[in-house]
């Protein structure tokens, strides 16, 4: 097993924060924010079936906001000496005064967290050889189990954050996280062909050596690469069903997750403005936020408010828009701090093995290649890595395949869930069936 | 001292071929290496600035500074890397740790046992590299050229939901030196402005236009002064009237006459990425085509280095971030696979000559093979021509984003076009995606433009964003539209 250490959290941090709020207090902003942010990354990665690379960085970074007379500007910029602090703040009150007049705008007050988490402060040179078998084990088991795999890229990585963060208005945050991180990118490849390229990966608190490779579903992802060297355009076109791996259902989160924050509810084009309290998606359907137990994500916002757990869709009903603090002023809705990532779907009842049975004509589909969906939720995508599905059983890969349909309707048209979900750290999702896809 | 609103110029940086000191710029220094090991180390400064303006409200008002060193190591057939950040005090220190630490990090990596490689290898680089440098605007002028576009689009336009501006400044100095002769000082800056107009089809539904311009340089170098922008902003308000009534695309293969817009991003996501030595390396079906024809002999596609026809590229790279000096690369030369984009490394591994294609993002990455300017060069049709010649096929002017994979199959979002029926533009089409296998479309060309477009605001992704710039001419070909 590779394992973090532990270290105390830097105190200098807060010093620093405390340092650069006095400066933004004597600039005489209304409302102020300084952040101090330490991290240090490592990693091994491989190329091309070798390893390659071992990569460490160090960052120190201070964030700077400040609001004065409704104008707001922020700046981030390397935590130096005093010299740079000043040239920092002198930059800031150059933008805000530069900035528009919005009443909307303020900044976070009040918030308190204290937040601990992950596999912090391990020796480096530990930490190097932790790494390196990691990616030693990885590399051993393509060569047994996955021959013809050629991994492009191969990162196996600890990342470590502390921030500390205080406010005008109050606020006191300091953060401490740490997490390892494994993923792979690559293709199959044989005297029949290529496969199309694909990656799995994600992000946990720990790397179990011996099965290092089953994290992420990349054992799986690397396995099916050689049953897609063969493939076959589907033909015709149809309208049919899809089992959405985890892979794929990450693209209708996300395109949701747009559709409930600022911009969408500020410009108008969110479908869910009115819909809080109906039915937007399959009853079968609960995504639940876990901010607190994913590892690389703070529970806490972009604009620096502590995100209390929430559950979005309660059984296919919307229990809430997302603005941001801006947001919420803006738009008169309720304010709901949301952290960077750390999302469920509760897991279905069928086996993925029912949901592949029932489907009588479509695709079992790992990847959409897709352009960005139309403000109405249409989107047209290239199935990657993906098979064919007859009468319930798995046919060949496919190649030159297009699905097209709009992603509310998706959400609506969810027929299984599966009890099997894969878990990257930033979400834990299961594969989804869905219907009425047309296919071209 | 200036009034607000003035363009302030940084100091110039030297042009090619009039660098200071001993070493005359441009000159290139062969070495071969030690079969051991080489360091370099590389400064880099990045600067950002970014302003969102949501219907109306500038949600987005910030600036960002990161300034780094970097040491990277090879040893043995391994490589360390390192970085930090550089604060003025303590900058030699600093550059020194990081030195160390690559070292030791290549030394550590040898616990994967004896790797036969070829070192490294190839020419290097010395000299300054870089522009008059970037006319940047006062944060006040910005902010009165967004405010001054969103309300005149709202004077003008009835009917808009809103109108989102995306304004965007970046630049890189970096600094590059090695233990064998690089000594180079390397600058990229460009600027863009997106326009996104938000409006209601006529089944309520909300619909989208967009348009963006870029520059090399800064917002000060961007053609955007509001009167400017009025022809620009009249054609895309009607692509939004267009679109309230737009149909979906048919599903299925087409004959598409891609706008010069569209042609860069072809050129870059169909053939670019596979023509990367990394991904040919990595099983790219690239790998074995060299020499064979794979597009129309009309169709010559070529990664550009820092020039093109007497004119300064928008993301001009004379020598990328291992000092290798960049040139010109020609994938394919009249529908024939003539070339691929090399780093030092993956030449080595190829047996053939580094290109200049080796390119860090930030302060804390590595070179990865990167592309620079990726076009497909002109031909002597016009649009007007091409869509004559189209009985029943598609007007594609618009792309969002695109992806590109190791099998030649490519897509990219379709957020504008037209049906062309009998050989005249119709009916505006919904949202789409295009796709097809790179080499079947190319060599479906049958006919090429002659005007050329470059847009250099967007990012390429790979492990790390990197800038770069693509261009072309309009084409028409066969390709597979995804739709009911």
């Amino acid at each position: 097993m590779v394992a973090g250490g532990d270290t105390p959290a830097a105190p200098a941090l807060q010093d620093r924060a405390g340092r650069a709020l006095e400066r933004l207090r004597r600039r005489g902003f209304d409302q102020a924010l300084a952040c101090a942010v330490q991290g240090r990354h490592t990693e091994v990665s491989c190329n091309h079936n070798q390893a390659s690379l071992l990569r460490s960085t160090e960052t120190a970074r201070l964030q700077l906001v400040a609001l004065h007379d409704g104008r707001r500007a922020s700046i981030d910029a390397v935590d130096g000496d005093l010299e740079a602090l000043d040239a920092a703040v002198r930059a800031l009150h150059e933008s805000v005064l530069a900035a528009p007049q919005d009443e909307a705008h303020s900044l976070a007050a009040g918030q308190h967290l204290r937040h601990r988490r992950g596999p912090l402060g391990p020796p480096a040179g530990e930490l190097a050889a932790g790494l390196a078998d990691a990616m030693a084990q990885l590399l051993d088991w393509r060569a047994a189990n996955a021959p013809k795999v050629m991994i492009e890229e191969g990162v196996a990585t600890h990342t470590e954050r502390r921030l500390h963060l205080l406010s005008s208005g109050g606020s006191d945050i300091a953060c401490d996280s740490a997490w390892f991180g494994l993923s792979v990118y690559g293709c199959a490849r044989d005297e029949r062909g290529t496969s199309s390229a694909d990656a799995a990966g994600g992000h946990g608190d720990r790397l179990e050596l011996p099965t290092v490779h089953q994290a992420f579903g990349i054992a799986d992802t690397l396995q099916a690469l050689e049953r897609q060297i063969v493939t076959a355009p589907l033909g015709g076109r149809f309208v049919g069903d899809v089992v959405l791996a985890p892979q794929a259902v990450g693209d209708l989160l996300d395109w949701l997750l747009e559709q409930l924050a600022d911009e969408a509810l500020i410009d108008g084009s969110s479908l869910y403005r009115q819909r809080v309290g109906e039915l937007v998606a399959s009853p079968q359907l609960t995504l639940r936020s876990r901010f607190e137990a994913s590892p690389g994500v703070l529970p806490l916002s972009a604009d620096f408010h502590v995100a209390a757990p929430l559950t979005l869709l309660d059984r296919g009903r919307l229990q809430a828009l997302t603005p941001s603090l801006y947001g919420s002023r803006k738009t008169g809705l309720p304010h709901r701090p949301l952290a960077a990532g750390g999302w469920a779907l509760d897991a279905g009842e069928a086996p993925l093995a029912d949901l592949l049975a029932g489907v009588p004509r479509g695709a079992w589909v790992s990847r959409l290649s897709m352009g960005a969906p139309a403000a109405n939720g249409d989107f047209s995508a290239v199935v990657k890595n993906s098979f064919r599905i007859d009468d319930g059983r798995l046919g060949p890969a496919l190649a030159d395949t297009m699905v097209s349909g709009n992603m509310a309707r998706m959400l609506t048209d969810i027929v299984a869930l599966s009890r099997e979900r894969r878990d990257t750290g930033d979400t834990l999702l299961p594969w989804l069936r869905i219907s009425g896809l047309h296919f071209s | 001292m200036q009034a607000a609103g003035t363009p302030q110029r940084r100091p110039a940086l030297c042009r090619v071929g009039q660098a200071q000191g001993a070493t005359p710029a441009g000159r290139m220094l062969v070495f071969r290496m030690s079969d051991s090991s080489f360091l370099e180390t590389r400064e880099h400064q990045l600067r950002k600035l970014r302003l969102v303006m949501t219907d109306g409200n500038l949600t987005t008002n910030a600036l960002s500074s990161e300034r780094g060193v970097s040491a990277r190591a090879w040893r043995k057939g391994y490589w360390g890397f390192a970085s930090a950040p550089l604060v003025q005090a303590d900058g030699a220190a600093t550059r020194s740790r990081v030195q160390q630490q690559a070292l030791a990090h290549a030394t550590t990596m040898s616990r994967f046992g004896p790797r036969r490689q070829a070192p490294p290898a190839g020419a290097r680089w010395r000299g300054e590299q870089g522009s008059a440098g970037p006319i940047r605007l006062a944060a006040r002028e910005v902010g009165e050229r967004l405010r001054a576009i969103d309300a005149w689009c709202r004077r003008r336009f009835t009917g808009l939901v809103a109108v989102n501006l995306l304004a965007t400044e970046e630049s890189h100095d970096k600094q590059l030196q090695s233990d064998q002769g690089v000594a180079a000082r390397l600058g990229i800056e460009r600027a863009a402005l997106a326009i996104e107009f938000i409006g209601q089809a006529d089944d309520g539904a909300p619909i989208q236009v967009r348009e963006v311009l870029s520059a090399r340089g800064g917002l000060g170098d961007l053609a955007w002064q509001p009167s400017l922008l009025e022809p620009l902003l009249d054609t895309l308000h009607g692509h939004l009237q267009a679109k309230r009534h737009a149909v979906p695309a048919r599903g299925g293969e087409h004959t598409v006459v891609l706008a010069p817009d569209l042609a860069g991003m072809l050129a870059h996501e169909a053939m670019g990425h596979p023509c990367e030595a990394d991904c040919v390396l990595a099983g790219a079906v690239t790998a074995t085509r060299v020499g064979q024809p794979v597009a129309s002999e009309l169709v010559t596609m070529a990664d550009l280095a820092h020039h093109w026809n007497g004119q300064e590229l928008m993301v001009p790279v004379y020598a990328d971030d291992e000092g290798t000096p960049a040139e010109d690369v020609v994938m394919i030369d009249r529908g024939r696979l003539a070339g691929f984009m090399h780093s030092r490394e993956t030449a080595a591994l190829m047996g053939q000559a580094p290109t200049g294609n080796a390119r860090a993002y930030g302060p804390h990455d590595e070179p990865l093979v990167r592309m620079r300017n990726t076009v497909i060069l002109p031909g002597d049709s016009t649009l007007e021509q091409m869509i004559e010649g189209v009985d029943d096929g598609y007007l594609l002017l618009r792309t969002s984003n695109g992806e590109a994979d190791t099998t030649t199959e490519f897509m990219f979002g379709v957020s504008l076009g037209y049906e062309i029926r009998g050989g005249r533009v119709g009916r505006a089409i919904r949202d789409t995606t295009l796709s097809g296998n790179a080499m079947a479309v190319l060599a479906s060309v049958d006919a090429v433009g002659s005007e050329m477009h470059w847009d250099c605001a967007g990012y390429c992704g790979k492990k790390q964003p990197m800038i770069v710039s693509v261009g072309g001419p309009a084409l028409r070909a066969r390709a597979h539209l995804g739709g009911e």
